[in-house]
């Protein structure tokens, strides 16, 4: 067997659309196709099964047995016998197609279904209409009728789904017998359900195969599996620390005023004369090339650059130069930078990094209260990362250092949110994952984001305010 | 002729003022930088320190602008360049200095009698001076006017770290005092208090202390064990090396960045941790060389702290300062020629475990350098905290200075005081170590001991072991460490 998607795009009843699919599968292989609710990863496995009409590119060398189990074509099949006995004119009650006949169409082993029914304990219901059964059972028809098929490819979606403990083990035992014989292709949320003779990982997001993983690249399933778990759990950004007291900001006043904002090197003017109000609820996108200036005018903001202190700048009601310290601007300030990122070289364990966010600093010197953990574990779970709580810092990939400074940048839901390139340098993989939470956390919060970037791909939703500098 | 203020002294309150030192705890700073709310702050000088320290306290909320010689602001030079790229204001002490509430010294101390001088007439009635090293005080006898505040603020690390550790939303231990004859309102401790907050300094530990406790023993420390010890270290085991034909590059890197490696092991965990790094034959060995060069070099301890104490030291110097530097000047040049510093670092691999096995005399050195210096120290009447800041705190910072760019790099760094301080117990200890340096061998420096295995004598080792841990500066380093790992989650 070999299956060799190239370029296809499928439509579903015009409901949904799988796009472009590249994916080449061999006897060797058994993939597990995964992805976030509505991602289309059943959609993919049932083009497998010749689901869906191709609009363009190609699908060749389909096996001609498939075995197919997925709640799909259970709730066919059930759907056919309730027609069956909607369309039975007969005054008589009909029974429906006992299990027996389901299980075995045609040319199917009969020794091995009986063998099945035994193992899955279906005996007492072999003579039962079908439809009269539950989900679980009909589930259990579902299996017994693709294993038995003896197919070329047996195509599993969430089968272990609403499984007793016994019959999931069992089921895991039997297909594990199987890897020699039959190529598989499940469907599968939870990694934790994954199948240790799994080979690799496809992908699915928004009816694009986005990554295909070679089950022993760790790298990339660490990644993957923080990818999963943020978009798969129903995320709920962590409150605020009640105690943790920011002040309260006049609702009348700009969050930000720079007015006639000028930055100097060396006599050579980099922003020159610029005015800019960020309003309460804004959120900003702040674009540039390089050399525009876009760092220097944040950080006039932030107060770390020197020539705040020379410009007329009003932030979360302080006129700059008046006697401020630059702590009471930065509470109110959440940021990711790549700068932060150099500068935040640390061995601080992944929970206290986070709490940081609460005292703006790099590293913590403070002892910090039962609350600030609290809220810092939730931030790990968030981030997949609750078994690393106390792990260095600077001992994680790249990837999750950013993906902790995101964290640390939102634990106390500053006022204002600034999130200068917060995707540079990361793969592709964690970009998304850096997108998604950054969508996520936006969504439902007062802040304010201010985001920076080159990339047109990476567009946050719900920006609608453009700042774009040129190079002077 | 300068008149020396401590000498002018009778015993008890020079007693009573070595004696003082005090580490406060952070919740003796309620009022952050209240005192200085409102004042207005003139930097002398911008340098490293200064813009350090101004920009730290400009983020702290206070207004602080810089004054420069006018022949600095007429051509431009860097300091004037520093503080207006930074965005502060610019100005000639006549123009500034009038204005000023409070006025930073932040010049070299070579240069604070001419400063002082010009800037004392200018300044405002009741105003406060504050100075980052007593030398000018105490050791010149510089009077200053009755009605104006004079306190000491020093932060005990480099300019760029003061800025750095602040940005991260720390600090640097910073030492505070006030001058007691020249405190008229009696707002000197508020003053240097706040001071020590809008630097940050409150944050990694403030010590409270006086002008003439910090200037016996800075210079007692820098000269000695800091500076003087590894410089004369650094030559005698590389000279050793060589004579005994190992490898010049592998010798060159192994002092150069040996001091560093050794000495973090000091920061960590005192003395004790520094030669429980050595396997047991060898930390004994170590002891014992430690105990030796202790024997022979005690006296110049003594003398260099006695020299201190009574104003020679100073006398000298000023006498230098007075003669155009020659003496320096010669000395800074002799450095640049001596073999160590011309050889560089070869391309070697050397572990940091390895740096201990092959460098058993320096381990023993240091130790040497650290307890003789934290004796002397405590036997002249400083309290055992200042003498730990002095001598053990701040050896591993001009470890790293050598690591960088080995002695020129270091005397480059170091003050005016400690360089000269520095060659003179150079040219002291040269000579004295002559003959204890005939009957090393490369097991202590260079190869490392040849055992056929690590046994040793059950007894000897826990006396051993019990002498490390019973001195004086294990039981007040255990203390200070702890209180900076308190306040100092770096976790």
């Amino acid at each position: 067997m070999n299956i060799s998607l190239d370029n296809l795009t499928v439509n579903f009843d015009d409901r949904f659309q799988l796009d472009e699919l590249n994916w080449q599968l061999n006897d060797s292989q058994h993939w597990v196709v995964t992805g976030a609710n509505g991602s289309g990863k059943s959609a993919l496995a049932a083009v497998l099964a010749g689901a869906g009409d191709n609009l363009s590119g190609s699908i060749k060398g389909l096996p001609a047995k498939v075995g197919l189990v997925s709640f799909e074509a259970q709730a066919e099949l059930i759907e056919a016998e309730l027609k069956k006995d909607d369309a039975d004119i007969m005054d008589v009650i009909a029974e429906g197609t006992p299990v027996h006949e389901i299980l075995n169409p045609g040319d199917s082993n009969q020794k091995l279904i009986d063998e099945l029914v035994e193992k899955f304990a279906l005996q007492s219901l072999v003579e039962r209409a079908f439809r009269k059964l539950s989900t679980g059972e009909s589930r259990k028809v579902m299996l017994i009728r693709a294993l038995a098929s003896e197919p070329d490819l047996l195509i599993l979606d969430e089968p272990f789904d609403g499984l007793d403990v016994h019959t999931l083990e069992m089921l895991q035992e039997y297909l594990a017998s199987l890897v020699e014989t039959v190529p598989m292709v499940m469907v599968l949320n939870r990694f934790d359900e994954f199948p240790d003779f799994i080979t690799h990982i496809a992908y699915v997001d928004h009816g694009r195969l986005q990554h295909k993983i070679d089950r022993n690249d760790s790298k990339a399933y660490n990644e993957l599996y923080q990818l999963l778990h943020l978009k798969t759990t129903d995320l709920q950004v962590p409150a605020a620390d009640p105690e943790t007291a920011i002040p309260q900001l006049d609702p009348t006043q700009p969050l930000v005023r720079l007015n006639a904002i000028n930055i100097t090197y060396d006599g050579h003017k980099i922003i020159d004369s610029l005015d800019w109000t960020i309003e309460r609820n804004q959120h900003w996108q702040l674009s540039g090339p390089n050399g525009s200036g876009k760092t220097g005018l944040l950080s006039l903001i932030t107060g770390d650059h020197p020539q705040c202190y020379v410009n007329d700048i009003f932030v979360f009601g302080f006129q700059r130069g008046s006697g401020e310290s630059i702590w009471q601007i930065k509470q109110f300030i959440g940021y990711v930078s790549t700068a932060l990122q150099w500068e935040y070289k640390v061995g601080t364990g992944l929970r206290n990094v986070i709490i940081s966010g609460f005292y703006d600093s790099i590293g913590l010197y403070t002892k910090s209260t039962d609350k600030q953990k609290q809220i810092a574990d939730e931030w790990l779970a968030l981030l997949g990362m609750s078994d690393r709580a106390d792990t260095p810092f600077n001992k994680l990939s790249y990837g999750d250092q950013r993906l902790l400074l995101i964290a640390r940048a939102m634990v106390k839901h500053p006022a204002l949110l600034i999130l200068d390139e917060p995707c540079l340098g990361l793969d592709d993989m964690n970009r998304q994952l850096v997108l998604a939470l950054i969508e996520k956390i936006c969504a439902g919060s007062e802040t304010s984001v201010l985001y920076v970037n080159h990339h047109p791909e990476d567009q946050i939703k719900g920006i609608n305010n453009y700042l774009a500098l040129k190079k002077s | 002729m300068p008149n020396n203020y401590f000498n002018t002294l009778p015993l008890r309150e020079q007693l009573a003022q070595l004696a003082k030192c005090r580490f406060m705890d952070i919740s003796e700073f309620p009022d952050g930088v209240e005192a200085l709310k409102g004042k207005k702050i003139v930097v002398i000088g911008c340098g490293a320190q200064g813009l350090a320290q101004g920009m730290n306290l400009r983020d702290s909320g206070c207004d602080v602008s810089y004054t420069l010689r006018a022949a600095a602001i007429a051509e431009k030079r860097q300091s004037w360049k520093s503080a207006t790229e930074n965005g502060f204001v610019v100005g000639t002490y006549e123009e500034l200095i009038p204005t000023a509430d409070v006025v930073l010294n932040l010049t070299p101390d070579k240069q604070h009698t001419p400063v002082v001088n010009a800037i004392m007439p200018l300044m405002k009635q009741g105003a406060c001076l504050s100075y980052s090293h007593g030398f000018n005080i105490v050791e010149e006898g510089m009077k200053i006017r009755e009605d104006l505040t004079v306190i000491m603020v020093a932060p005990k690390c480099p300019g760029s770290e003061v800025r750095n550790e602040y940005v991260r939303g720390f600090g640097v231990p910073t030492l505070i005092a006030v001058h007691e004859d020249n405190d008229p309102k009696g707002e000197g401790l508020a003053l240097a208090k706040a001071y020590a907050v809008g630097t940050g300094g409150h944050k990694a530990g403030v010590l409270m202390s006086s002008f003439i406790a910090e200037v016996k023993s800075d210079l007692m420390g820098e000269q000695t064990i800091l500076c003087g010890m590894l410089q004369t270290g650094s030559l005698l085991c590389f000279d050793k090396m060589i004579e005994e034909g190992v490898d010049a590059g592998y010798a060159s890197k192994l002092i150069q960045f040996g001091w560093e490696t050794v000495t973090e092991a000091l920061k960590y965990g005192g003395v004790t941790n520094m030669l429980d790094r050595l396997s047991n034959p060898a930390k004994i060995k170590a002891f014992d060389l430690s105990e030796e060069l202790k024997l022979i070099m005690r006296p110049l301890y003594n003398k260099h702290q006695d020299d201190i104490i009574n104003g020679t030291f100073s006398r000298t110097m000023m006498a230098d300062w007075a003669n155009d530097d020659v003496n320096l000047l010669g000395w800074r040049a002799e450095t640049a020629e001596t073999a160590f510093e011309k050889t560089p670092a070869g391309d070697v691999e050397i572990s940091e475990q390895e740096y201990f096995d092959h460098g058993i005399l320096m381990v023993a050195m240091v130790k040497a350098g650290v307890e003789l210096a934290f004796e002397t120290m405590t036997a002249a009447g400083i309290v055992a905290d200042s003498a730990y800041y002095e001598s053990l705190h701040e050896t591993p910072l001009i470890a790293n200075t050598i690591a960088r760019k080995k002695l020129y790099e270091m005397n480059a760094t170091i003050s005016d005081t400690a360089e000269y301080g520095c060659y003179l117990y150079n040219h002291a200890c040269l000579p004295l170590l002559a003959d204890f340096m005939k009957d090393i061998k490369t097991d202590v420096i260079g190869r490392g001991l040849a055992v056929d295995d690590n046994g040793v004598d059950n007894a000897r080792l826990i006396e051993v072991n019990a002498a490390l841990r019973a001195h004086p500066v294990e039981a007040i380093g255990t203390t200070l460490r702890g209180h900076m790992a308190d306040m100092k989650k770096i976790v």
